[in-house]
């Protein structure tokens, strides 16, 4: 006996990167199920209306769990932008484009910035939300196993000549 | 309440080490008790053991007993590990401060430590995926600070006129004060043009504005006051004030990334605890994971005006015959960061300075301040130290 096999080469991989998805694991599903349908939301409480982001199941202002999912904009503004050269997790390949933006009026968030040419984003730039599918997640119920599908999202230059 | 004081402290060679998380942890023990003859593991009642990436990296849990164990260390009072990242270190001093000044405890080892090199090189990088918001931060590739730090310094530099050859000037520094710390991870000094020129890692942050990943443990000993005179011979040095505050963790409710209102928060209670202003510290060690966040954490912690961290280290304010020292012992630039030990170590410094008994002491010192945030620049801890009159 060596051992276990995700000993074999696969020693680091063993961090899922993304959520945990599927209604059996989490509680805001809805959020995964409008990623797949190209929808970016998260919560607002219906008693005192706050908007938060991450989602939530309690309102962290009134401590409510009378909430709803909002429909956040899916065009937003670069605020400062920087491409990861060394060091970055694996799971993701250098150069990493990440970028500070604003989604007007409602949050400032960091964000990974896909399909982009490395170098060419700049503080003013619109960027543009995009969801899709990642990695499964291998559930097991019983003695089966079972590949729940997951989505995740990033965003992408609107301008076609920063694409890559 | 009674008054809490630090009497003994010591680390283990910190660096790319040979050796695993329970053999750092024996060397910076045994490095502890040595450094204060008069107390021994038979004198400790409680043991906090700091340490964040422990269950990954070194595959262990329920540390703080295996610790104890290795230590020969009995408690009776509290045994137990705590985590916040990169401030695990201040924040088990804090807990165990508490714990003696309220009588729960009397003589209490905080230990911290990591073992942040492992046979696979990324395991360090892909764990702080964890460090972060995982499943709203983490996922976009965001582990700890190089990229938010990097966009931090972008915004620093066109608000405030902040410079890289600034950031690059706190490098500069804190590797040559690096020299006083024979434990540290590095010891060579660099020049202004080697920083500069340095291999980008996230623009305009290069290979000498980052800490790197280190393998360490650090101990000191907290007692209280009247075992304190028991235990130690030399000038008491008492913690007299300490403050921790977060305000929001994800990167979608930071209100405003230059400006760091906890670490305001937090400095000024501990400082208003500790009965002084930012102008009595004379010695600090602040939480230098990369040379822009010294910039800032002169300008929060009110060792100068909002704006003015540049040209504060510029003009020499920050170094040995300054304002206020900072980062004595080389910070972790220079020491290195292995997450559980840093808080410790600053605290192991800080003690020296106020006995006058450092490698290049800061004269006259009467109070030494140590500071870490963690996350993404999510929580702040502050700690004021102050030797008797």
């Amino acid at each position: 006996m060596r051992g276990i096999s995700r000993l074999e080469g696969k020693y680091a991989v063993t961090m899922d990167l993304y959520p945990p998805q599927g209604k059996e694991f989490t509680r805001i599903q809805p959020f995964f199920d409008n990623l797949k349908e190209g929808r970016f939301t998260t919560t607002k409480c219906k008693d005192c209306g706050k908007l938060s982001y991450p989602p939530r199941v309690v309102c962290p202002e009134c401590l409510s769990e009378n909430l709803d999912w909002f429909e956040l904009p899916k065009e937003a503004t670069v605020v400062v932008p920087v491409v990861e050269e060394i060091g970055v997790p694996i799971g993701f390949e250098t150069p990493l484009c990440l970028a500070m933006i604003t989604l007007e009026g409602y949050f400032t968030f960091i964000t990974r910035i896909i399909n982009c040419k490395p170098g060419s984003l700049e503080e003013g730039d619109k960027v543009r939300f995009v969801s899709y599918e990642v990695e499964p997640f291998p559930a097991e119920f019983g003695r089966e196993t079972v590949e729940i599908k997951r989505y995740y999202f990033a965003f992408e230059p609107v301008d076609e000549n920063k694409r890559k | 309440m009674r008054n809490v004081c630090i009497i003994a402290g010591g680390m283990s060679q910190w660096g790319v080490r040979q050796a695993t998380l329970r053999e750092l942890f024996q060397e910076a023990g045994k490095a502890c008790f040595e450094d204060n003859p008069m107390v021994t593991n038979k004198d400790i009642d409680g043991l906090i053991v700091a340490s964040a990436y422990t269950e990954r990296l070194a595959t262990q849990t329920h540390l703080a007993p295996l610790v104890a164990e290795h230590l020969g260390i009995k408690t009776r009072s509290v045994c137990a590990r705590v985590e916040l990242l990169c401030a695990s270190g201040s924040s088990a001093i804090i807990m165990a401060y508490s714990l003696i000044k309220a009588g729960v405890a009397d003589v209490v080892m905080v230990a911290g430590g990591e073992k942040l090199n492992t046979p696979q090189k990324w395991e360090a990088f892909y764990s702080q995926l964890c460090s972060v918001d995982h499943d709203y931060d983490g996922a976009h590739g965001l582990g700890l600070p190089p990229a938010a730090l990097a966009m931090v310094a972008k915004l620093h530099m066109k608000k405030y006129g902040t410079t890289e050859e600034q950031m690059a000037m706190v490098s500069v520094k804190n590797r040559r004060n690096g020299l006083n710390n024979p434990k540290g991870q590095f010891k060579e000094c660099i020049d202004l043009n080697t920083a500069m020129c340095a291999k980008v890692v996230a623009k305009p942050l290069k290979l000498y504005d980052c800490c790197p990943l280190t393998d360490g443990a650090a101990a000191v000993i907290l007692a209280s006051e009247e075992k304190a005179k028991q235990l130690t011979d030399r000038p008491l040095v008492y913690i007299m004030g300490t403050g921790q505050c977060t305000l929001y963790n994800a990167s979608a409710n930071k209100v405003d990334w230059t400006s760091w209102e906890a670490l305001r928060i937090a400095s000024q209670k501990a400082y208003s605890e500790a009965g002084i202003t930012a102008r009595d510290i004379k010695v600090a060690q602040v939480h230098d994971c990369f040379s822009i966040s010294e910039i800032i954490e002169y300008e929060e912690l009110g060792f100068c005006k909002k704006g003015e961290g540049g040209p504060f280290v510029e003009s020499g304010q920050s170094d040995f015959g300054g304002q206020v020292a900072v980062n004595t012992d080389g910070g972790l630039l220079s020491c290195g960061h292995p997450f559980g030990g840093t808080g410790i170590r600053q605290g192991i410094e800080i003690m020296k300075q106020l006995q006058g008994r450092a490698a290049k002491n800061v004269e006259g010192a009467q109070f030494g301040l140590t500071h870490n945030f963690s996350g993404m620049i999510a929580a702040q801890t502050v700690l004021v130290y102050g030797r008797e009159k």
